[in-house]
């Protein structure tokens, strides 16, 4: 019987297309969510990762690295340097300002000791060596030589340096921590944090030690409220392409009910005629799937921020999309075990 | 083909609800039929032949009753004896001819092959087969929609007879259908009756009756025939006649009182009237053919006289028969 259920679909191809193609263009955003709400954490784990610290020191009590508003001073350096254990430590000043030259942007700023450590490798030109310098991230399509306007400090890009977004793909910019400092204290030689190489074994009074994780941790907590609401849109996407399967299963059995009177009276088993349109919803799920997977790519280049489509998100996408499609001809099935055989003699 | 074959129905009656009330198309009806022949259910629209039929390929469970086609009890399987008989001993040609659009000609007959889970190779070649048979070689990959009407009737037949059933059925195989495409589907009808195998086919079409070995009336001839009045005595809550019953005489009270009732389909009866001397009742069935659609019984003792409907219409006079029916009748 699933030979009548695939020339069924062959039948009402034109249907089957604009379903196949409406199913995809949802499964295909359920995909750049998917790959929206990876790029959030990569961000997170690549900036944490580049900025190479073993441990984050912040004032007691403050949240964290990245969002703290309690500067401690950035002599606290040496004192978590003589910590034992430490091998280096080196202070770091995070902020988010906005470039005023060439364009307007929005940026984040890392001010760090130049050679020391939370300067980034660079992918051209070279690291901050000093006052007036700046490493910009590839996204701003800066060239080196470029002179930008970073809240009235003129800075020359010296460095380019690649995926060091945060915050929804907000370019990062690294300067020496006295412009950093300029920029945001008035020049008070103040820090957000102190990053060290190597665990300190203690910790220096008024300080508190967090990890890679926490410091991740920080990071990513305002940006709760967005990957929630991915993961919202996300659900209700899915069951956007659950109603558009099920409507389309739910027609086609609406449709076919004289034909499955007659195929049951002429012996046709409820199983096969049900496996039969199983096997239609199946088909019409995972046809949208596979086009998804190139629409996704085909629209990510058109985010503002990189979207990172995990390759595992593919083959689960084919999995649940089977799955919700299954699910979402229920009522289909149900209607399609209801028929009665006396249908197909038009009554009683 | 199966082994040599006869049916037997004995004492059946199918009911089913409609609009609230309980109907009986088929009420305590038996009849016998031998194999080898092509017997044609005669009626009226409503007569029910087309459930007569559907009862007979296990497609209606009877209310009571036996339908036995060879040695199968039909009335009493369920479950795989169903299916197997459903597919393998009766072959159904439906009205309309409902063949499934989606698929060809050659696709349509090898349906039922693929029910029963025959091979591909073996399924198409019987298709084949039996569509070259009904004269439909040409026409293998045709859809529905792209045949006459007399073809889709053919491939009908073919798809009826994949799994050389002992019993055809076809409901009003010649409703649509010109008079050009009816003989070819006739033919191909009284050819399918031989020795072995039984062809019941449903019709109002009085054209088919050359070909039938025996007709069945499913509705009474209008009117009916002529007999003399009588008079007839009924006691306290004894029937005149029952909802479903074929109807044959009009009644008028001479003394006593008459209740009609309707059988819900919900078990219960709703009371539609008590009549008194001088009225009549049931008069619409014997003058126009359906079976009772009420049931009639005496409230106390009664004496009725019983009129066909020909000598109820010399009673009425021909002239005011359309306003005698125009009352509300029982």
């Amino acid at each position: 019987m699933w030979r009548v259920a695939l020339r069924d679909l062959q039948w009402r191809r034109r249907r089957f297309v604009i379903a196949v193609l409406a199913t995809s263009l949802v499964f295909g955003m359920t995909l750049l969510m998917t790959g929206a709400d990876a790029s959030l954490h990569n961000e997170g784990r690549r900036i944490v990762a580049v900025l190479g610290a073993d441990a984050w020191l912040v004032a007691d009590g403050a949240s964290g690295p990245f969002t703290t508003s309690t500067p401690i001073p950035a002599a606290d350096a040496d004192r978590v340097a003589a910590t034992p254990g430490v091998v280096r430590a080196d202070p770091l000043v995070v902020l988010h300002s906005t470039l005023r030259r060439p364009s307007v942007r929005d940026v984040n700023v890392i001010g760090a000791r130049p050679g020391g450590l939370g300067m980034p490798p660079t992918a051209e030109g070279r690291a901050v060596a000093g006052l007036g310098e700046v490493v910009a991230d590839t996204a701003l399509g800066l060239g080196l030589g470029d002179r930008v306007e970073l809240g009235g400090l003129d800075l020359e890009v010296v460095g380019l340096a690649d995926q060091v977004t945060w915050y929804f793909g907000t370019p990062t910019v690294f300067v020496a921590i006295q412009d950093a400092q300029a920029l945001g204290f008035d020049g008070q030689p103040l820090a957000m944090t102190i990053i060290t190489q190597e665990m300190p074994r203690s910790v220096p009074s008024g300080l508190q030690v967090l990890s890679d994780a926490q410091a991740r941790a920080d990071l990513e907590r305002p940006l709760a409220s967005g990957t929630q609401s991915i993961a919202f849109i996300n659900a209700l996407l899915w069951l956007v392409a659950a109603g558009i399967i099920g409507s389309i299963v739910y027609l086609s059995a609406l449709e076919r009910q004289r034909e499955f009177a007659v195929l049951k009276a002429i012996g046709a088993a409820n199983r096969s005629l049900l496996a039969g349109l199983a096997l239609q919803a199946v088909l019409l799920s995972a046809a949208a799937a596979v086009l998804a997977a190139g629409i996704a790519r085909l629209l990510a280049p058109g985010f503002p921020f990189t979207v990172e489509i995990p390759p595992s998100a593919f083959p689960r996408l084919l999995g649940v999309a089977v799955v919700v499609g299954l699910a979402a001809s229920a009522a289909g099935l149900r209607r399609a075990v209801g028929v009665q055989p006396a249908l197909a003699f038009g009554g009683p | 083909m199966m082994d040599r074959i006869d049916i037997g129905i004995r004492d059946l009656t199918i009911e089913y609800a409609s609009g609230g009330y309980i109907v009986r198309p088929i009420h305590h009806l038996d009849l016998q039929v031998a194999s080898g022949e092509l017997v044609l259910l005669l009626g009226a629209s409503g007569s029910g032949k087309t459930t007569l039929l559907s009862a007979l390929a296990a497609i209606l469970r009877p209310a009571a009753g036996i339908i036995r086609v060879g040695e199968v009890e039909v009335t009493t399987l369920r479950g795989a004896a169903l299916t197997e008989y459903r597919r393998h001993r009766v072959g159904v040609v439906f009205q309309t001819f409902n063949l499934v659009p989606s698929l060809t000609a050659r696709d349509n007959v090898q349906a039922p092959l693929w029910a029963a889970r025959m091979p591909a190779r073996r399924a198409r070649a019987r298709a084949e087969e039996l569509l070259d048979r009904v004269g439909l070689a040409e026409r293998l990959d045709h859809r529905p929609g792209d045949l006459s009407g007399g073809q889709q009737q053919r491939v009908a037949i073919a798809r009826a007879l994949a799994h050389d059933p002992p019993l055809i059925l076809a409901d009003e195989p010649t409703a649509h259908l010109d008079y050009i495409q009816v003989e070819g589907v006739l033919r191909l009808l009284r050819d399918l009756a031989q020795p072995g195998r039984i062809v019941m086919v449903a019709t109002h079409d009085e054209r088919l009756l050359p070909l039938a070995d025996r007709v069945v009336h499913l509705s009474q001839p209008v009117l009916g025939e002529a007999r003399p009045p009588r008079q007839v005595a009924f006691e306290s809550g004894q029937m005149v006649f029952e909802q479903g019953d074929r109807s044959d005489l009009v009644y008028t009270i001479e003394d006593g009182e008459i209740e009609i009732v309707r059988h819900r389909a919900d078990g219960t009866e709703e009371l539609v009237a008590v009549l008194g001397p001088g009225r009549y009742f049931g008069e619409l069935g014997p003058l126009f053919g359906p079976q009772r659609s009420a049931t009639a019984r005496a409230v106390k003792h009664t004496v009725l006289t019983g009129y066909s409907a020909r000598d109820f219409r010399d009673l009425v006079g021909s002239g005011r028969l359309a306003e005698a029916i125009g009352r509300p009748s029982y």
